[in-house]
């Protein structure tokens, strides 16, 4: 299995490296036309990037416009000065008090750091799930001898969970299961620190994001696992 | 993508070591090497296909490579009524379940993205909907029971998972 294809000219070239300042915008505005949001509550990308040149930062910072934005990159992918609006947000959205991040994304965050997992799941009902749910998948006709690994060794892939599989919607925890099953493919679930979904990258938080990420790597050492399936 | 980035960013000897698969590389890759069987009776129906940010236009940008021809692969192999949404690939609109928006309480904002999603939707009229994300799946279902609509969301390795001949 490649990991990817066959590398060609455009494959091996170098992306350009853009080094696009804010202070280059030119307002022309087809940010904000791309934006599926424009008008609601304010938000406005050119309007957001018009006021970071201004160093309106705390403005900015208190404001809800960073969390009504879904990074989604639309506007700049459209931008013809080439600035990472998306990356602006995602630093504003790193500069507000962490105790006044919006929602569940910082709590989020907290509890994986705490606990191995964004809802602070003990592990002794992980393992109950996982094991629960692997035994109604071998009860299906083709999948008997279906058995949920967690922690074994020497694995070829490291499987990591999105938290709301385990949490509300276990049904769906199956369906990598039958496909790997199916597949005769050999994967393994850490039975700690199992999150596959990094918050970090919501919330603005570096240092948390890359404690996360290390933990991947660590699992991977750990289980000797040969590949990773990315989580998300 | 948070974990390829930060792999990339802060631990780069990395893939020195080990290799990393999308979902999409691997599902391609059982089919191709003919390690799983789909039954094509299975799924016959009008299926739109959502392309997630993340798979697609911020991978494009982030790692040079935007995952738009696999998923499509893939349907193509078991599905044969697939449809695009439009616009779709680098143009298409976010459901409004991105960034984390999920977890915070701007709902209107959030509605206000699954409406365009809805309308995009309404012009193709399938009967299921598949896509390769957590939270567009959950955004997407949220959508479409605002707007009353009784259309079923899967995963793209659910169906995969459900063709299954075992």
């Amino acid at each position: 299995m490649e990991n990817s294809k066959d590398k060609t000219v455009k494959d091996l070239a170098p992306l350009r490296d853009i080094k696009s300042s804010p202070e280059l915008c030119m307002s022309c505005g087809t940010c904000s036309a791309g934006c599926p949001i424009t008008g609601q509550d304010g938000f406005d990308p050119r309007k957001i990037v018009g006021m970071v040149i201004e160093g309106r930062d705390q403005e900015l910072v208190e404001s809800n416009l960073p969390w009504l934005c879904t990074m989604c990159a639309k506007c700049e992918h459209a931008c013809p000065m080439g600035i990472n609006i998306t990356g602006i947000v995602r630093t504003i959205r790193g500069l507000v008090d962490r105790d006044k991040v919006p929602g569940m994304i910082h709590k989020g965050v907290e509890l994986c750091l705490e606990t191995g997992n964004n809802i602070g799941l003990p592990s002794e009902d992980f393992d109950f799930i996982i094991e629960d749910v692997g035994e109604e998948v071998a009860e299906e006709e083709g999948y008997e001898e279906f058995a949920a690994p967690i922690d074994k060794e020497n694995a070829n892939i490291l499987h990591t969970l999105h938290n709301k599989l385990v949490n509300t919607q276990n049904e769906d925890l199956v369906h990598w299961w039958k496909i790997f099953h199916a597949a005769d493919e050999s994967f393994t679930i850490p039975s700690e620190n199992w999150e596959g979904v990094n918050w970090g990258l919501f919330s603005g938080d570096d240092e948390s994001m890359k404690t996360v990420v290390g933990r991947i790597v660590e699992h991977m050492e750990k289980l000797k696992v040969k590949n990773l399936m990315y989580p998300e | 993508m948070a974990t390829r980035s930060g792999l990339e960013r802060w631990f780069p000897e990395f893939f020195d070591k080990y290799n990393a698969y999308t979902v999409f590389d691997l599902m391609k890759s059982y089919i191709e090497d003919g390690r799983i069987k789909l039954d094509k009776e299975m799924f016959t129906q009008r299926i739109a296909y959502h392309d997630p940010c993340n798979y697609g236009r911020k991978s494009e940008e982030k790692f040079g490579y935007g995952y738009y021809e696999e998923p499509r692969w893939i349907l193509d192999q078991f599905a044969p009524n697939w449809v695009d949404l439009f616009p779709s690939k680098a143009n298409g609109y976010c459901c409004g379940g991105g960034g984390g928006t999920m977890l915070t309480p701007f709902k209107e904002v959030r509605s206000h993205y699954g409406k365009k999603k809805i309308e995009q939707i309404k012009r193709v009229e399938p009967e299921l909907i598949v896509v390769p994300c957590h939270s567009c799946h959950g955004q997407i279902q949220s959508s479409l029971s605002e707007a009353e609509m009784d259309i079923p969301v899967k995963y793209l390795w659910e169906v995969v998972a459900d063709a299954l001949i075992v």
